[in-house]
């Protein structure tokens, strides 16, 4: 209940901040400025506008997932909101889980708005939704959760614009992490071979997440992959939560 | 004597400052007894410690060394925190929110199921007078009047213990009064006061007990009257039936101020010499009209405290 009233709360200011809807508006016009690129693309002009859309989706979500993250702890701190919270009868992981589904609860929403809008306007211009299409949008709902909940280990530990700044960096490397071990062979067995390895796996994978090329040219994809993706994410993001939860525990505010 | 509520053992804190330099002791082996429905008001200087010990109580800082209880559980556990209501210096609340929906946020909070929550509103809203601006975002609140939100919230759920963070700082003297009849209204139902004030007037009026931080350490607690009683700075004494001569007579350094109808008004800096004047009259066939030691008030007392510091 008291994890449900810290949510509750967070999603309520949430949906009064400003930003939201300049990035959903951002959106919307990426999604409608498909088109676009759909007629310089003869033929294609569906599957462009699939790929676009998703990427609004993502995008457009990362960008709320790492400006409202990032501060979301912090704010609190500095605005000393959360002084009458955590004397209370609550253990602090309860407030940091709270404001996490909070957003969480936004970023469904947002995506939610954002696919219905893209799937209306491929649908309006001729096209169809197939399973895959559904699939992309969900991993991508998957990726902003991970996302959100390294926003929210940042903003326990740093300021909001060094966190955005970390985890911009750390969503960028996430989608190539393949270049930590797509390397040279005179590389093999050395120091920095092995550093990279743990490195690739210390960070989070998130080209698991990008079904978008599959759901732009309808190609399927397999129930195992999907389950295992959203698997990978429900666990990198406890993990995160966890160590956000640890961190925030002996935290002096 | 009323049974232990707030009890700190050495309790000290250390600000470490960047890369291990420059650390800060702002709070050394502080040791307190409060006791139930006591009103225990803890005085000092702007970065005396006072806001650091709050903080301790209320689980927002770790202590360095040391503990503290409320009510036998240590403060860093969550069934302290089930006693403690907390006010902190100039609250702040969400600011999109009213007053019944910060209540009903705080009461969630608290465990407290819907119809206690209402109850709460209806019993707080009446008491702070929230009702009238019920519907109002606290965006546009003006100081008293996130006071007595800041209040409310600390009520909310009922607590035995209210620990209060500079609760007159910014008032109007209304507002001030205002809070101490509150505070005197929250001890008349029983409830223990820690409350830390830089508004003297305003502790020597409400509280039971005071303790006074210099620098980190506990230099002073006890009874107001009895730390005052100890510091009798003079004595004024009006003897009647007294000649001029045998005033200069007797005087003995005693200062003799004016005449009045009472009789010679005279300002002794030691109380034994001032038994002394009063038999030394009264052998002249004088007699005391009035004998009064002039104490110390609590300003005084708190400025001496701070010694060369202030």
């Amino acid at each position: 209940m008291r994890i449900l009233a810290v949510a509750h709360n967070t999603f309520r200011e949430a949906i009064r901040d400003k930003i939201l809807y300049v990035l959903l508006f951002f959106a919307a016009v990426a999604i409608f400025g498909s088109k676009l690129l759909g007629w310089i693309s003869i033929g294609q002009d569906i599957k462009i506008i699939k790929d676009i859309s998703l990427a609004a989706v993502s995008v457009f979500g990362v960008l709320i997932a790492i400006f409202v993250g990032t501060s979301l702890i912090y704010k609190e701190v500095d605005k000393r909101t959360i002084y009458t919270i955590i004397c209370r009868p609550m253990h602090r992981f309860e407030f940091i889980l709270g404001k996490y589904l909070g957003l969480a609860y936004v970023l469904a929403l947002v995506t939610v708005v954002m696919a219905i809008t893209a799937m209306a306007y491929v649908t309006i211009l001729g096209g169809s939704i197939d399973r895959t299409f559904l699939m992309a949008v969900v991993l991508i709902y998957f990726e902003l959760l991970l996302v959100t909940a390294l926003a929210v280990l940042l903003s326990t530990l740093t300021s909001p614009i060094l966190g955005a700044i970390i985890v911009f960096s750390l969503y960028v490397t996430g989608h190539a992490t393949g270049i930590f071990v797509d390397l040279p062979a005179h590389f093999d067995d050395t120091f920095a071979k092995h550093m990279l390895e743990i490195v690739y796996y210390v960070l989070p994978n998130l080209s698991n997440f990008n079904i978008r090329a599959e759901a732009a040219n309808e190609l399927p994809v397999t129930g195992g992959y999907f389950l295992w993706a959203v698997f990978y994410g429900v666990f990198y993001t406890g993990m995160l939560l966890v160590v956000a939860s640890l961190t925030f525990e002996d935290k002096d505010v | 004597m009323g049974a232990e509520v707030i009890v700190t053992k050495d309790l000290t804190k250390i600000y470490s400052g960047h890369l291990g330099s420059g650390a800060v002791r702002s709070l050394d082996s502080l040791n307190l007894v409060i006791r139930e429905n006591e009103v225990f008001g803890f005085l000092g200087r702007n970065g005396a410690g006072k806001t650091t010990t709050i903080k301790i109580l209320c689980s927002l800082l770790r202590p360095t060394d040391g503990w503290a209880t409320v009510y036998g559980e240590n403060v860093r556990s969550r069934n302290a925190r089930r006693f403690i209501g907390f006010l902190p210096e100039n609250p702040y609340f969400y600011e999109y929110l009213t007053p019944k929906e910060t209540l009903d946020f705080y009461g969630r909070l608290n465990g407290l199921d819907a119809a206690a929550r209402a109850r709460e509103w209806d019993s707080l809203g009446e008491l702070l007078d929230l009702h009238r601006i019920a519907n109002q975002r606290v965006r546009g609140f003006s100081k008293g009047m996130r006071q007595r939100l800041g209040f409310a919230v600390a009520l909310v759920g009922d607590p035995e213990v209210l620990i209060l963070d500079e609760p007159m700082s910014g008032l109007d003297p209304l507002g001030r009064r205002n809070i101490r009849e509150l505070i005197l209204w929250m001890r008349d139902a029983g409830k223990t006061i820690f409350f830390s004030s830089h508004v003297l007037g305003d502790v020597e009026q409400i509280c039971d007990r005071v303790g006074i931080l210099v620098n980190g350490k506990l230099t002073t607690q006890g009874r107001i009257d009895e730390l005052l009683t100890q510091h009798v700075r003079q004595v004024e004494v009006i003897l009647a039936g007294l000649s001029e001569a045998d005033a200069k007579a007797i005087a003995n350094g005693a200062d003799h101020k004016r005449v009045s109808e009472a009789g010679r008004h005279f300002v002794v800096e030691d109380p034994q010499k001032a038994d002394a004047l009063v038999r030394a009259a009264q052998g002249r066939g004088a007699q005391l009209v009035e004998f009064t030691p002039i104490r110390e008030s609590l300003e005084d007392y708190f400025m001496r405290e701070q010694g060369d510091d202030s």
